[in-house]
């Protein structure tokens, strides 16, 4: 009966527990509630608030009053008195002559009394003023119109909960009616996927296959394509120093708060000590940085260029490499890698696995210098061994081959680049891509 | 409501299919009593296995639905053929698995379905092993 009641799903391994229709179900009943929430919002804020001031702006007819007499009203609520002005005004509408303690159309309420004398000091007793009354209920009148706009602003609130309930009760609905190949073909057909077309472009008739245009694009100097690095140097420093910068920025504070208690004579050791692990990660994140600084500092740029891209398994390619900057090499090395990656769910969090399943070094060197304005070159040969699987992305998984540069610096932090390449099944014809 | 008795069967094959290959088999549907089949669908598709979220994509698809109220009569075989994509080959790795396979969903009343599959290879890349 558990089983079968089970509310939630879980991945566990490769399958996943629970019921995915009573999942739809109550993602349904989730974002009806959201869309009830935000729909009473909409109305409520409409029908009280904006709609009434939109048509005291608008429709409201003009007429002249006498001030009779002003005062500051006051109002109880949970943190004190809040203060409200009134004029008490005397005008003719509708061939009548009406009565009425008015301001704005709605209370105008502020924290004190000055500031609510301020609003009414103005209006003078025997004045004569414009004032606005309502058409059909003459005895509504205002001495002040304008638009409120925060309320405008704050509109926003119940209509994203109206946007974001139909949309999630629209696609569990969807979920609950259509079969998970109805809406993949519906949804691949929406994003322009001609399914039973013949003649389609070199790329469409590879599916879930990347596309090597953004490989293609860059013409190499020496060979056919130069290869784009997955992660710039410059970038994963940028990222080490930020994170760097923002823990140790949290860490310094209540490290310092701590100082300043025991300056003061009322220090605590259990504070200091709880403070221990956080600086130790702190210092770990400043050897990070350093060791970025140097890595990035150091090692100049390494390019890498190929004879043809996509590659095909079992065919021979030219790979030209060119490492520059200032550097006494231990060793340098590029390997051919394939990797699985698979994204998942646990719980809030996203997690990414990821598993080598192929490695093969292609080319190795040791012991050499690289010195400014003369970059170390050289050639290998690279080959996708036969059958190997090729490239693959989905929206969740993904089959990825990479070239891998790794550098031993005499003397300095070993480093690393990644670029990424695309494989074509076996017998593919990539001329025509 | 009595569940109808599907057949789904794929032409004898020698070894795996390769891309551009033409894919034939057949399906039956055989209700019992008062099974009433509102709509069949039909769809050649790959989906992924493993650690990650399941990915799913169809090649074919094809539904058969009767008019408001109708009932579809499906006693008779339905064959079916259709040319096989360049790719994404049958992958067995260690976290992601590609699985294509011809799948069957017939709809009866009251929101109930019946699903039939005949997963088949494409390609011909072996198994992947783990390394580190």
């Amino acid at each position: 009966m558990a089983r079968i009641l089970r509310p939630y799903g879980k991945k566990r391994g490769e399958r996943r527990t629970g019921s995915k229709r009573l999942g739809s179900y109550g993602e349904a009943l989730f974002f009806l509630c959201v869309l009830a929430m935000g729909a009473a919002g909409l109305y409520v804020m409409l029908a009280e608030w904006i709609l009434p001031e939109w048509r005291a702006n608008q429709h409201f007819a003009e007429a002249e009053c006498t001030v009779l007499g002003t005062r500051v009203g006051t109002r109880q609520v949970d943190n004190g008195i809040q203060y409200y002005p009134e004029v008490w005004i005397r005008y003719r509408a509708q061939s009548q002559q009406r009565e009425a303690w008015t301001y704005k159309l709605a209370p105008v309420y502020v924290g004190d009394r000055p500031a609510a004398e301020a609003l009414i000091e103005g209006f003078e007793v025997g004045q004569t003023y414009p004032c606005w009354y309502d058409p059909q209920n003459a005895e509504r009148a205002v001495l002040v119109r304008q638009y409120t706009w925060w309320l405008w602003l704050l509109l926003v609130v119940p209509a994203s909960f109206v946007i974001l309930g139909s949309a999630g009760l629209v696609r569990a609905l969807l979920h609950t009616s259509t079969s998970a190949e109805r809406r993949a073909a519906l949804v691949q057909r929406a994003a322009g996927l001609e399914l039973f077309e013949d003649n389609q472009a070199m790329g469409e008739r590879y599916p879930g296959i990347p596309r090597p245009s953004s490989i293609n694009d860059s013409p190499g100097t020496h060979l056919a394509y130069r290869l784009p690095i997955d992660v710039s140097p410059g970038w994963k420093l940028l990222g080490v120093l930020l994170i760097c910068l923002f823990w140790n920025g949290i860490v310094g504070l209540a490290i310092g708060g701590v100082v300043s208690d025991f300056v003061a004579g009322r220090g605590s050791w259990l504070a200091a000590a709880f403070l221990v692990p956080f600086a130790i990660v702190g210092m770990g994140f400043i050897v990070a940085l350093v060791r970025q600084v140097l890595v990035t500092s150091g090692v100049g740029g390494v390019r890498l260029e190929v004879s043809d891209h996509p590659l095909v398994p079992g065919e021979a390619y030219t790979l030209f490499f060119s490492q520059s900057g200032r550097l006494r090499m231990n060793s340098l090395a590029i390997l051919l890698v394939c990797e699985e990656e698979a994204t998942y769910r646990q719980g809030t969090d996203t997690r990414t696995a990821r598993q080598r399943v192929f490695e093969k070094q292609l080319y190795r060197r040791e012991s050499f210098q690289v010195r400014p304005g003369m970059p170390f070159e050289d050639e290998c040969e690279l080959v996708v061994p036969e059958a190997a699987m090729h490239s693959f992305q989905s929206q969740h998984n993904e089959v990825k081959w990479e070239l891998l540069v790794r550098g031993d610096v005499a003397g300095w932090p070993d480093y690393e680049r990644r670029f990424s390449i695309v494989v074509y099944p076996q017998g593919a014809r990539v001329a025509a891509v | 409501m009595n569940t109808p008795r599907v057949t789904l069967s794929l032409d004898a094959k020698a070894g795996p299919y390769q891309p551009g290959d033409v894919l034939r088999g057949q399906y039956e549907v055989g209700i019992l009593h008062s099974a009433e089949v509102k709509a069949v669908e039909l769809s050649v598709l790959w989906h992924t296995l493993g650690q990650g979220e399941e990915d799913l994509a169809v090649h074919f698809f094809e539904r058969l639905a009767g008019e408001e109220g109708d009932v579809l009569d499906l006693r008779a075989p339905h064959a079916f053929e259709m040319m096989l994509p360049n790719s994404p080959l049958s992958y067995d790795g260690v976290i992601v698995k590609i699985c294509w396979c011809v799948r069957l969903r017939v709809f009866l009343g009251r929101g109930k379905d019946v699903l039939t599959e005949r997963p088949f290879q494409l390609g011909a890349v072996p198994a992947a092993q783990m390394l580190e």
